[in-house]
């Protein structure tokens, strides 16, 4: 049971990580991003395989991070000046990519195969335990510093750009550049959260980057009501709490297999996101006051 | 006049389609006067001031601010230059406090720097106070100081109108496009519109104001300039221009 606790318990922060990063994004800057889970992929991979390379684990980590930074640079470079809609199916495309692209370069990836046996931060025993509190420290340090971001005048323009970036543009802000440092901030959070998945993972396969990692990440920021640090933490504990329960409760109410669980689990949490639209849109920690105004 | 425009367009030129919105239309405001663009619905105001502050590109002509070509500069480095906009619908960031909107209005803050958020703390909040009681003193003036804390989206269109105003003077401009100041604006906040257009134009800052209230336009321009269908048709004093046949025909249809 404790074993369990720890487990959820570094699902849940390593996903609220993985989650503030689009918080940045879209609840603060409202940029559209369908392909996150990007950016896991190349943290993922890349602290992986450098740290196999025998590059100290820091250093492969924030190799990790970076490349999560410069594929945000290249995704808002191509697409942030073009209509907003654009970001959102290049970065599905690049995301999708991605994937393809470690499933098929086995020279470099092992394809399948998925890579085992690099270097993780703890060695031991309790291993997961320290995993845990490792994650958590983390996830406190990105949520400080992102709180004392928004709260500042640089996320005070975000803001502004969220609600419409035209009249910012005409207070003399460059639009495009505050755009670009929110994907790419977010991006590197992204990136990091890979880097801790994989450890503890302990072993990573590409199939472990579907697109529905991004869609879990949409999730938990909608539930929590975006733009709000806070409710995307609540958003991850909440999404976990569901997934643990359903895990050990469905399986005792509905006589289906394993993958058909799967799909139902999924589809209760779409239904779930449908009604939380429709009576709740602000999400669980927004303000109901916010929605009513007008444009 | 002898002095050099603050503003000279020169053949500015736009087309959507076959539409000539704005065609070979010249233009010149002059430091510390109040110039006005009248004429009729469609005549090609809007789409003119978008192709000042370069919101829109022109497909010909020039611009110069204070004697530099400002056509090819991006929409925010224009407003860095002194020459902000406001629009016609008055947009407000509805999920902003009338505060913050002001806020944002200002020029050079160090906070909205990423790297200086982290290590200037002190700076920003004192930048911040200070905004604030600037924030404050124009909120004041404009009667919107009791909504300081509201969300912008909470208030009414002639409220928006005036937040858009003195969000505008935040960033301390040389040159003010207001866009229909007083559109929705009932007639007593319409008075207390001008008075405080006279009052900042004393205190030299320049107006470049579409409108089509007239009384408004006739008080208080120095110069009033006059499109129709996307061309230049007169220009003059306000006297001038009022007894205009052409202006008459334009508007009037007689
Ligand atoms: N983005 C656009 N695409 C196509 N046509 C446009 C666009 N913007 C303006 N127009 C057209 O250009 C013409 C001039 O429009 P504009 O908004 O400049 O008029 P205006 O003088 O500001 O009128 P009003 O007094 O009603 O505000 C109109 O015929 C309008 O339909
Ligand atoms: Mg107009």
């Amino acid at each position: 049971m404790t074993g369990y606790l720890v487990f959820v318990t570094t699902s849940t922060a390593i996903l609220a990580l993985f989650s503030l990063g689009l918080n940045l994004q879209w609840g603060f800057t409202g940029l559209v991003n369908f392909g996150h889970v990007g950016f896991m992929i190349l943290g993922a991979y890349a602290t992986v395989l450098l740290s196999l390379q025998g590059v100290p684990l820091v250093l492969a980590t924030g190799a990790g991070v970076l490349l999560g930074v410069l594929l945000a640079l290249v995704m808002g470079l191509t697409t942030l000046r073009l209509r907003e809609d654009y970001l959102a199916i290049v970065t599905l495309g690049i995301a999708e990519t991605l994937r393809l692209v470690v499933l098929n370069e086995q020279w470099l990836t092992q394809g399948s195969f998925g890579v085992q046996g690099f270097a993780l931060p703890f060695a031991g025993e309790d291993y997961k335990l320290l995993l845990m509190w490792l994650c958590l420290g983390v996830l406190g340090v990105v949520f400080w510093g992102l709180e004392r971001l928004v709260r500042s005048p640089w996320g005070r323009v975000l803001k502004a750009i969220r609600e419409d970036e035209e009249v910012v543009k005409a207070l003399g802000k460059n639009v495009f550049w505050y755009k670009l440092q929110a994907l790419m901030l977010g991006g590197g959070i992204a990136a990091l959260s890979g880097a801790f998945f994989a450890w503890q993972e302990t072993s990573i396969y590409p199939e472990d980057f579907q697109p529905q990692q991004t869609f879990d990440a949409w999730t938990v920021v909608i539930l929590g009501g975006g733009g709000k640090n806070l409710g995307t933490v609540l958003g991850a504990v909440i999404f976990w709490a569901y997934t643990s329960l359903t895990r050990f409760v469905l399986p005792n109410l509905v006589p289906l297999d394993d993958a058909r669980l799967g799909a139902l689990r999924i589809m209760i949490i779409g239904l779930l996101i449908m009604v939380l639209i429709r009576w709740r849109p602000q999400g669980i920690l927004g303000k109901k006051g916010e929605l009513t105004l007008g444009k | 006049m002898v002095s050099e425009p603050l503003l000279n367009a020169v053949k500015v030129t736009k087309s959507f389609g076959a539409l000539r919105a704005v065609d070979q239309v010249n233009l010149q405001v002059y430091p510390g006067s109040i110039t006005s663009v009248i004429g009729p619905n469609g005549a090609g105001k809007t789409t003119l001031f978008n192709l000042l502050c370069n919101f829109i590109s022109p497909d010909q002509g020039e611009v110069f601010l204070a004697g530099e070509p400002i056509h090819r500069l991006p929409p925010h480095r224009i407003a860095r230059r002194g020459m902000v906009r406001t629009f016609q619908v008055a947009r407000v960031l509805s999920r902003l406090t009338v505060l913050d909107n002001m806020r944002l209005g200002a020029q050079g803050q160090t906070g909205e720097n990423f790297w200086c958020t982290w290590y200037q703390g002190r700076a920003i909040s004192r930048q911040e106070r200070q905004l604030r009681d600037q924030a404050m003193a124009i909120l004041e003036s404009v009667g919107l100081a009791a909504m300081a804390d509201t969300y912008a989206g909470a208030l009414s269109g002639g409220q928006r109108k005036l937040l858009e105003i003195a969000r505008a003077l935040m960033s301390e401009p040389k040159l003010l496009l207001l866009d229909e100041p007083a559109a929705g604006v009932n007639p007593r906040l319409i008075e207390q519109i001008c008075e405080y257009i006279t009052a900042l134009n004393r205190q030299g800052l320049t107006f470049l104001i579409i409108e089509h209230n007239m009384d408004l336009i006739m008080s208080l321009s120095d110069q009033v300039w006059v499109l129709a269908e996307g061309r230049n048709l007169v220009e003059g004093t306000p006297a001038q221009v009022q007894t205009n046949h052409q202006v008459l025909e334009a508007y009037l249809g007689c």
